[in-house]
């Protein structure tokens, strides 16, 4: 009936829309059950790097890898969000602290790597949820002009930073989005207890010129001369310095805590044989050479492996140890502190 | 007879009287029961229910910290601000377009110059705007002005000001290009001064206008996350950003849905006013009626030179940020090595190939499908009467209304279990696409069917059409300008939304606004910018495409009106 | 029996409006016969367009019945009912050619394209538009764009034609040319037409029968003729023509005849009539009734002329041509018009003149005083 006309239009969009879910149901099935088939990860490593190390892996393996680049904070929520029907088959790096916090979520397969032995214990996990792939200190990174033009040194210990000269120029992570803050926070507390920890961030509040969200997103403004200085991750201030700008990279005297770049299997994941064979291959010499190789500047978790760049060179760095547990346990209530003592004020 | 008993013998009778608003609005009821009140009521479910129970403990938790009060009073303030401010320069770009004797090449400047900041995600405009006007930022130096903050409040108003006036701009200019002149004659003639007639008929018959533009402005900013993200810094908390912080850094999905549960008050209130304010006035000006026409009177002479300095340095201003953009896509490594190079394009269509055709494709069809949702709801909110009518409309712009980091959770929670089960799918994008910016589509087409009078439609019931042909054949072409320009946006918006989709994008399906925010947090400026720039040159290109489709559509009547709407859509 | 082109059966219409109640229309009853011209008159809110809108079908009434050639239409949609209507401001589609205007009805009927051209260029030419058929409405005049609206509902050769005002936007010139052309065309094809005006002029020259209505309510139904000359109420008096409304003190009822004091002693008789409905007892003597005269009615004498019925003083004298128009007042200070035929030779009468009054009692009546 031509009345009807626009009733049947409705129901050709209720089909079409029920056309893409059938679409996307079955692609969704497409996927199972193949040993060798690609594979699916959220990746909190950069893209840049995750790339290359991918198709390095594929190259070894033949098994293809599709990935997404996510936060940490965001791969996090959202393998939470989607426990009930996992879209991927693995979490590839981002922070041990936030694969800690996944297990209590129960997100995590248990899996320990077939040459798992090879890396230090406190690289991987007790219960072999998660293993290693890489090391990164904190370090300082400042911009040259700018320590030039006010007389400075490059900064050597973190009360060089409170230097008023400093005021209003330093940009570095906000500790409610970046892994890298909550690393800064670790160090302080190790070094300044937790209380002095606080109080040396509020006298440094004075100095912030923005707390960044994501841990590098300062690195550019210091390059550009936007900023002066800031704490990040080696990974991060290697990179930026790499593409040419004029920076200098330097180390507190009162040493510094690293991070544990991880990797591990998501619970329920339809590839376990092709998810395995991804974390046998982190677990071996192979990634700590492809990262050398390609200047992806993590320090590998395999002590066998030769670092050839020599700010990776941690023998005149005092690297403080962090449990990640304990990391992991104070986590929420060191960002709640930030928020109330630092950023607030 | 019963309350119940009354209320039943009207939808019984509804059946009988109109069976294909009947069908259709059941139809509409589905997918919003679907698509906007299950995702919302399974959040609600995890805000306010703690172990099973009914629970107020989150809210609570979350007003009793005065860094989220501030926040709260940031969005408001905020939002307030960019509403007042973008309908302003919207007003000025659209008087300007429509209202000035300035030369046609330069009325498709000022058009074309509003797109850029719709068609590029608002955080691309924010860093080059820290570059311009940060700390020892170029623009700077160049006035020497320092200590500048662009921190906190002022440069998330000025960044999201840009990036939404060109909504007014497109809103505003719909209205006063579908205006007749003979009204300006009238008041001209009644012995109305030009400043006269322009505050007591121009300004008057563009409230729905205005009056669109500041909901449309007051939504889109109270959801902005990624601005306030890049320029609010610590000083200027914002409800979405603090959400997005919570969900994203915390892993607290039940902090963040409760504090984007706060933003929905006052969109709710904006939204009410709006219609108290719009609602109850006819404005019918595109009669059946043809008197001759005649052009525009001119504009107050004082009111010409403040639109012209305004809109020139809106439009240097945005041509220059956009500029860095280019620029720094172009060169080796920005501000060291300014060498030209093109390996930035090659990375892009190297590694950016899927995305850019899987952006592509959910934006084809969270176009189609929102625009001809959109088409029928809009119609039938504003032409018929039916139970719920009022919460009919209400439940459309929802999803609009809410921040998209919650609808993009609400999506994930809701849709990851069966017998939905949508993550990781294009649907979900599609989905969640078509219910969020359909909202302008919808404004579009209410606010063009405002315009016209219900004698046309009645007209061809009476030559013994159906409601159908008559919607097809009367309705449709009128109001085809109104839906091209919902079109609009609704593409632009798929182009470059973030916010919700944050959430939803999967391995399978990507998008280029996640790329690009990817490359800034991984330092690739110049291959951020490069991406920026093909999904600019993409845009522009689609908008062309519908400009095409929008002269074919007017071409042949109201020749008058043919280049304003051409000028629309530029 | 043929059934008549149309019958309202107590239709009323309520409006909600703020919560209140308005009856916009209050059980309205009408027949109208095959071919019949009739008009709706009434001042502005009387419920006319209303009454057309729900014939049409564009409004549900909120009670009553509608029948249109037998079949009771009340709740049938309005493109299922056959009517022709013709808009106020014409309702032309702007998108449209004239030729897809006047096409667009037959389109919809599902017509073929081969028998619709000749219906619509019929058409066109029947309203006087010839080879206009490729232009848009808005290149054209106001009267042009009528002759489009008018023509875009005869050739669906409607049961009904339904005009809303369909001249008020037109010059005044044009617009008594378009009465005649309208009803030229109406009386061609022997249409049932209904139509709405507020203008009495125009209701009283095109209508075979006058609806007047007041209030939401009809006032009186009739031919022109008996509108004028036998208004039933005070309103349709006063509505229709001109009319001096004279208050009297009854002093006899003598039949249908009522007997009345005048202003300066003497009495007068005349027809007093019984509007429907109302009792035989309407007229008391001693009470009040409303003598309707119209101006021509009065003639203006001099003060001592012996068929005057009441003595007065000229206020006002205007001639214009074929008669004078005099305004007088009474000795209880009421103004009256009254037209005297102008002839070669008679006396004018110049202001502030006494003179006296004669009512042709042939041509007054008597309404009761409440009839309003």
């Amino acid at each position: 009936m031509k009345k009807l006309r626009i009733a049947g239009l409705m129901l050709l969009c209720l089909l079409v829309v029920s056309q893409l879910f059938a679409a996307g149901a079955q692609e969704a099935v497409a996927t199972e059950e193949v040993p060798k088939g690609p594979i699916s990860v959220y990746s909190i490593m950069p893209e840049k790097y995750a790339t290359k190390i991918f198709a390095a892996f594929t190259a070894d393996t033949g098994i293809k890898v599709n990935f997404v680049r996510l936060s940490s904070g965001e791969a996090l929520a959202r393998l939470i969000a989607e426990k009930n029907n996992p879209q991927v088959d693995a979490l590839w790096g981002g922070p041990a602290d936030t694969y800690e916090a996944g297990i209590k979520e129960g997100i995590f397969e248990v899996y320990v790597p077939k040459q798992a032995d090879k890396v230090p214990a406190n690289f991987r996990s007790k219960d072999g949820y998660w293993t290693g792939i890489g090391i990164i200190p904190l370090t300082f990174l400042s911009n040259a002009k700018f320590l030039k033009e006010k007389g400075l040194n490059p900064p050597t210990s973190w009360n060089d930073l409170l230097n008023p000269a400093y005021k209003g120029t330093l940009q570095m992570a906000d500790a409610r989005t970046s892994g890298t803050a909550t690393e800064r926070i670790y160090s302080l507390v190790k070094i300044f207890g937790e209380d002095g920890a606080f109080a040396y961030q509020k006298q440094l509040h004075q100095n912030i010129q923005l707390y960044t969200k994501g841990g590098a997103g300062g690195a550019m403004p210091i390059a550009t001369g936007q900023a002066a200085s800031g704490v990040f991750y080696i990974v991060d201030a290697l990179d930026i310095q790499q593409q040419g700008y004029d920076l200098v990279i330097s180390y507190p005297v009162e040493g510094v805590t690293y991070g544990v770049e991880a990797s591990g299997i998501i619970k329920g994941t339809k590839n376990l044989a092709a998810a395995k064979v991804l974390m046998d291959w982190a677990s071996s010499s192979r990634l700590g050479e492809v990262m050398v190789a390609e200047m992806i500047n993590y320090i590998p978790t395999r002590p066998d492996v030769k670092v050839t760049n020599p700010a990776l060179d941690m023998s005149k760095v005092k690297l403080i140890e962090a449990d990640t547990a304990w990391k992991g346990e104070k986590r929420a209530a060191y960002v709640q502190r930030f928020i109330d003592d630092v950023i607030q004020q | 007879m019963s309350d119940f008993t009354k209320k039943k013998t009207e939808r019984t009778l509804m059946i009988k009287k109109d069976p294909v608003l009947f069908s259709v609005l059941v139809a509409v009821w589905l997918s919003f029961a679907i698509f906007i009140f299950l995702p919302l009521v399974k959040l609600l479910l995890v805000t306010f229910f703690v172990d099973g129970k009914l629970s107020f403990a989150n809210l609570s938790n979350i007003l009793g910290r005065p860094y989220n009060v501030r926040a709260l009073y940031g969005s408001l303030i905020l939002a307030t601000a960019v509403s007042f401010a973008g309908t302003f320069l919207g007003y000025m770009f659209a008087l300007a377009v429509t209202r000035t004797s300035l030369p046609k090449p330069l009325k498709w400047l000022l058009s074309a110059v509003t797109i850029l900041p719709l068609i590029s995600p608002p955080f691309t405009s924010s860093i080059s705007l820290t570059l311009a006007l940060g700390p020892n930022g170029m623009l700077l130096k160049a006035f020497g002005i320092e200590n500048l903050n662009i921190y906190g409040f002022l440069g998330t108003w000025i960044s999201e000001t840009l990036t939404y006036f060109p909504v007014a701009f497109m809103v505003i200019t719909a209205i006063l290009s579908t205006m007749t002149a003979n009204l300006d004659d009238a008041a001209l003639s009644l012995g109305a001064s030009t400043r006269r007639m322009f505050r007591t008929i121009t300004i008057p018959l563009s409230y729905p206008g205005i009056g669109n533009s500041f909901l449309l402005l007051f939504g889109a900013s109270l959801a902005d996350f990624a601005t306030p993200l890049i320029l609010g810094g610590h000083t200027f908390p914002v409800l979405p950003t603090e959400a997005y912080l919570l969900i994203t850094g915390m892993f607290d999905i039940k902090g963040g849905s409760t504090l984007s549960f706060l933003l929905l008050v006052p969109a709710l209130v904006v939204f009410l006013i709006q219609r108290a304010l719009i609602g109850k006035k006819s404005y019918v000006s595109v009669t059946g009626k043809n008197g001759a026409r005649s052009d525009f009177a001119r504009l107050p002479k004082e009111l010409s030179v403040i639109i012209t300095i305004v809109c020139t340095f809106v439009v240097a201003l945005i041509l220059y940020l956009y500029f860095i953009i280019l620029w720094g896509s172009l060169v080796k490594v920005w501000s060291v090595n300014n060498s030209f190079t093109l390996d930035h394009y090659r990375y892009v269509f190297a590694h950016g190939k899927k995305a850019i055709t899987d952006t592509l494709t959910i934006a084809l069809y969270s176009t189609v499908l929102g625009s001809l949702l959109a088409v029928v709801i809009g119609y039938v909110s504003q032409r018929k009467k039916f139970f719920g009518q009022r919460f009919f409309e209400f439940s459309s712009m929802l999803n609009y209304a809410l921040p998209g980091t919650v609808v993009g959770i609400a999506y994930i929670i809701a849709f990851n279990e069966r017998p939905i089960l949508l993550t990781g799918t294009m649907s979900i994008l599609v989905a969640a696409y078509v219910f969020r910016y359909y909202a302008t589509g919808i404004r579009s087409v209410i606010a063009s069917l405002q315009q016209i009078d219900p004698a046309l439609e009645e007209a061809s019931l009476s030559l013994g059409a159906g409601s159908v042909r008559t919607f097809t054949h009367v309705t449709i072409p009128l109001i085809i300008p109104a839906v091209l320009a919902g079109m609009r946006y609704i593409f632009i918006h798929c182009m470059t939304a973030i916010s919700a989709t944050i959430f939803l994008v999967s391995v399978r399906w990507t998008l280029l606004t996640t790329r690009i925010l990817e490359s800034m947090t991984e330092l690739q400026f110049s291959q951020a910018s490069a991406f920026s720039i093909v999904l600019i040159i993409i845009v522009f290109a689609a908008d062309a495409l519908m400009l095409f489709l929008l002269r074919l559509s007017t071409s042949k009547f109201n020749r008058p009106q043919e280049t304003s709407y051409a000028i629309v859509s530029a | 029996m043929p059934s008549s082109a149309l019958e309202l059966r107590n239709v009323s219409k309520v409006f909600k409006k703020d919560r209140d109640e308005v009856r916009a229309v209050d059980s309205v009853n009408l027949t109208v016969e095959q071919g019949e011209m009739v008009t709706f008159l009434g001042p502005s809110g009387c419920g006319k367009t209303t009454t057309l809108r729900m014939i049409a079908g564009f409004e549900l009434p909120t009670g009553g019945t509608i029948t249109i050639q037998g079949r009771d239409m009340t709740n049938t949609p309005v493109n299922k009912r056959e009517i022709g209507f013709v808009f106020q401001n014409y309702a032309l589609f702007p998108h449209m050619t004239v030729f897809n205007n006047v096409a667009y009805g037959l389109k919809s009927r599902g017509e073929k394209d081969a028998a619709i051209k000749p219906k619509v260029l019929a058409a066109l030419a029947l309203v006087g538009l010839k080879n206009t058929e490729n232009r848009y409405p808005s290149q054209l005049s106001g009267g042009e764009q009528q002759r489009v609206a008018l023509a875009r509902v005869i050739v669906m050769e409607p049961t009904l034609l339904l005009m809303d005002e369909p001249l008020s936007n037109l010059d005044a010139k044009l617009r008594i040319h378009m009465r005649t052309e309208i009803r030229r065309i109406q009386k061609k094809l022997g249409i049932t037409c209904l139509y709405v005006t507020h203008d009495q002029a125009e209701a009283l020259t095109m209508a075979d029968r006058i609806v007047v209505m007041n209030k939401g309510k009809v006032e009186q139904v009739g031919s022109p003729f008996e509108i004028y000359s036998n208004p039933q109420s005070l309103f349709v008096a006063d509505f229709i023509g001109q009319a001096n409304i004279i208050k009297l003190t009854v002093e006899a009822v003598v039949g249908n005849d009522i007997r009345a004091l005048l202003p300066g002693g003497r009495t007068f008789t005349a027809r007093g009539l019984r509007p429907e409905g109302k009792g035989a007892d309407i007229y008391k003597v001693g009470g009040k009734a409303a003598l309707i005269a119209r101006p021509e009615s009065l003639t203006v004498l001099s003060a001592d002329d012996p068929n005057g019925n009441a003595p007065a003083t000229v206020v006002s004298e205007v001639f214009v041509g074929s008669h004078i128009e005099y305004e007088v007042e009474l000795e209880d200070h009421s103004v009256l018009k009254a037209f005297t035929p102008f002839q070669a030779g008679m006396r004018v009468f110049g202001e502030d003149e006494k003179v006296s009054i004669w009512i042709d009692p042939s041509n007054v009546l008597f309404l009761p005083e409440s009839s309003t």
